[in-house]
């Protein structure tokens, strides 16, 4: 964790980890899966959230069935007591968003929402205008992970009209970044930072060294916007780690 | 076309796949209401599928139970050996209508696989099917036809290699390549609209029982039964009697005896979020999803279609769990007594029919939704055997 901040990580995404996780590609599939078999419980996450959020900023991501099956209201509220600010559901659609929303509201964390390539300008201006936090826009037509070429998009106006909905609110790109150049061309399309998942957990899993990790958040944190954009305006960094 | 059923059902998917849905729902909407789909889904249903299928009274197992007659609906006769081509060559007209020109579907015991497999072929479409290591060996006459038929059969490895893995593989293709494919979901369970369209695929089962009841003895059935996996031929023989007086029963898998809870996500699991829908599932106390168990790979799955959890909360429909010893047993009577060999899921629900006929007068009625044959299961039945 030390390395990260020193890096210029600017916040923390804890994963807690799901039987069936969707939204996500082989490397981090794998990770929940580990953290399953390790027993990894609710309790668990709560102790990491009360560490972590010591040194940064914490979001968790669960996916909803653990938040549902514990009840919405009493798991966002331990979430909140245990130091995490913000919560991402990777399955929560706009539509199922409610009950959610309330329970978040009611103890104060932050529910970030979640925009897409393919939807309309005017669901992504709504999904922005509500979520709290920061509008996680995932950068890409696939789970977490995959950085295929072929699967470029242009995201210039999916960024512009989360920019519209989110009142000031940063919006944040992830899936498919995992270096400086993702990281500028994620930059270039308008988002105020970038969210690092998938190749994080590939450094974990094979023991990268402190240094190393220091170094390699630095040139993401250090990336500006590759060349024909405009340069963001005080970028932030979020950098994402799922956690056994 | 409701988005919930009470409570239950929802879209509970990443933001990706929400166009995909929402051009499903329009596209469905309006092909229900066009007059040329539906005469070319009526026209592949009698010359490809084989439909109507018989209601067959089953005279020596009637006597067998010694109550009330068991009649079997015949779905074991569709093309391809189940009921799940109503359903596949359904939404395959309704990918060709959307312009895609890709399927892909996920497989529990083959047969939705093999269904799709036969509708991309006779549609053009290329098509890819997800199917769990686990099942891709204990089911594998139905790997090898959906390669003859042109589909490629891609091996989930990972977690415990069954439906629920090959649910996950295909949604996660699906989030990937939305663009260009159709995902031909095969049960009554996923996101809005996918149980809507499913029931509204396979309600020919029941339209049809009710015809068939009226024509063969007068009236309607006094019960209707069908196994439930994720619940489409249940569905389906049940939406069209829901506003009638007949009795449903529904009829999951409990697995081998000694196993806490099968597969029977009605009986034995607790409301949750599971690939797209909010639904009974069977999971654990950290609201993980279980690990489940049934002899019968199309049974063996944690979740179920949000409309049957509606159903069950409101009585509508009575949900019994039958185990795999006693499935094996219903096969064999089935066998010996009216020479039909069912596949092991359908075999459920007939033991819980003779079971029900026993306790009930002769003159009463049941139907039995025979959901398909059992060739595919006779390595399984044979080992079972020995």
């Amino acid at each position: 964790m030390a390395a990260l901040v020193r890096g210029g990580a600017s916040a923390l995404e804890l994963g807690f980890p799901f039987s069936d996780p969707i939204a996500d590609g082989t490397v981090l599939e794998a990770a929940h899966d580990r953290a399953l078999r390790n027993g990894t419980t609710w309790d668990d996450l709560q102790r990491a959230c009360r560490v972590a959020s010591a040194r940064l900023p914490v979001a968790v991501m669960t996916y909803a069935n653990p938040l549902w099956h514990r009840g919405l209201d009493r798991a966002i509220r331990e979430l909140a007591r245990s130091g995490a600010t913000g919560l991402i559901v990777p399955d929560l659609s706009y539509e199922e968003r409610g009950p959610f929303v309330r329970s978040a509201r009611a103890h104060g964390l932050a529910l970030v929402l979640l925009g897409a390539p393919g939807i309309a300008a005017a669901r992504m201006r709504a999904i922005a205008s509500s979520a709290r936090g920061f509008v996680y826009l995932v950068g890409q037509y696939g789970t977490t992970g995959t950085a295929r070429a072929g699967a470029r998009v242009d995201l210039r106006p999916l960024v512009r009209a989360a920019r519209a909905g989110a009142d000031g609110r940063p919006v944040l790109l992830g899936f498919g970044v995992r270096d400086r150049t993702t990281a500028a061309r994620a930059l270039a399309s308008g988002a105020d930072g970038v969210i690092v998942g998938t190749a994080l957990e590939e450094r974990l899993e094979r023991r990268a060294a402190p240094a190393e990790l220091e170094r390699w958040i630095r040139s993401i944190a250090s990336a500006r916007p590759s060349s024909g954009a405009r340069a963001s305006p005080t970028p932030k960094r979020a950098v994402a780690v799922r956690r056994p | 076309m409701a988005r919930r059923y009470g409570p239950y059902g929802g879209a509970y998917v990443p933001e990706t796949l929400v166009p995909a849905l929402e051009e499903l729902e329009a596209t469905w909407r309006s092909a229900r209401r066009d007059p040329a789909f539906r005469a070319e889904l009526k026209r592949r249903a009698t010359t490809y599928a084989g439909r109507p299928t018989p209601l067959y009274l089953a005279e020596r197992l009637t006597r067998r139970a010694g109550g009330a007659r068991i009649w079997l609906k015949r779905e074991d006769l569709v093309h391809g050996g189940a009921h799940k081509l109503n359903n596949a060559l359904g939404q395959g007209l309704l990918a060709v209508r959307m312009g895609k020109r890709r399927l892909i579907a996920e497989t529990g015991a083959g047969q939705h696989g093999v269904a799709t497999a036969l509708v991309g072929a006779a549609l053009g479409l290329a098509t890819d099917v997800y199917m769990g290591e686990v099942d891709m060996a204990r089911q594998r006459p139905n790997v090898e036809r959906m390669r003859l038929l042109g589909a490629r059969v891609v091996p989930v490895r990972s977690g415990r290699r069954t439906l629920k893995e090959a649910i996950n593989a295909a949604l996660r293709d699906w989030i990937a390549t939305v663009r260009t494919t159709h995902y031909v979901l095969g049960s009554a369970v996923g996101p809005h609209p996918f149980p809507s369209v499913v029931a509204d695929f396979q309600s020919v089962i029941g339209r049809e029982i009710r015809r068939q009841s009226v024509r063969s003895f007068g009236r309607l059935p006094d019960l209707a039964i069908a196994c439930v996996g994720g619940g489409s031929n249940a569905i389906g023989t049940f939406h069209p009697l829901l506003r009638t007086p007949v009795e449903l029963w529904g009829v999951e898998a409990a697995g081998p005896r000694g196993s806490s809870h099968g597969a029977a996500s009605l009986t034995r699991g607790a409301p949750g979020i599971l690939h797209g829908s909010l639904s009974y599932v069977l999971q654990n106390a950290e609201g993980q999803v279980a690990d489940t168990e049934s002899i019968s790979a199309g049974l063996d799955y944690a979740g179920v279609g949000p409309e049957h959890a509606y159903l069950r909360d409101t009585g509508r429909v009575r949900y019994l769990a039958v185990h795999d010893a006693d499935a094996l047993r219903a096969f064999h009577w089935l066998a010996r007594d009216e020479g039909i060999l069912p596949a092991l899921e359908p075999a459920h629900a007939i033991y819980a029919a003779v079971g029900a006929a026993r306790r009930r007068p002769a003159r009463q009625n049941i139907v039995v939704t025979l959901s398909g044959r059992g060739d595919k299961d006779l390595e399984v039945v044979l080992d079972a055997a020995r």
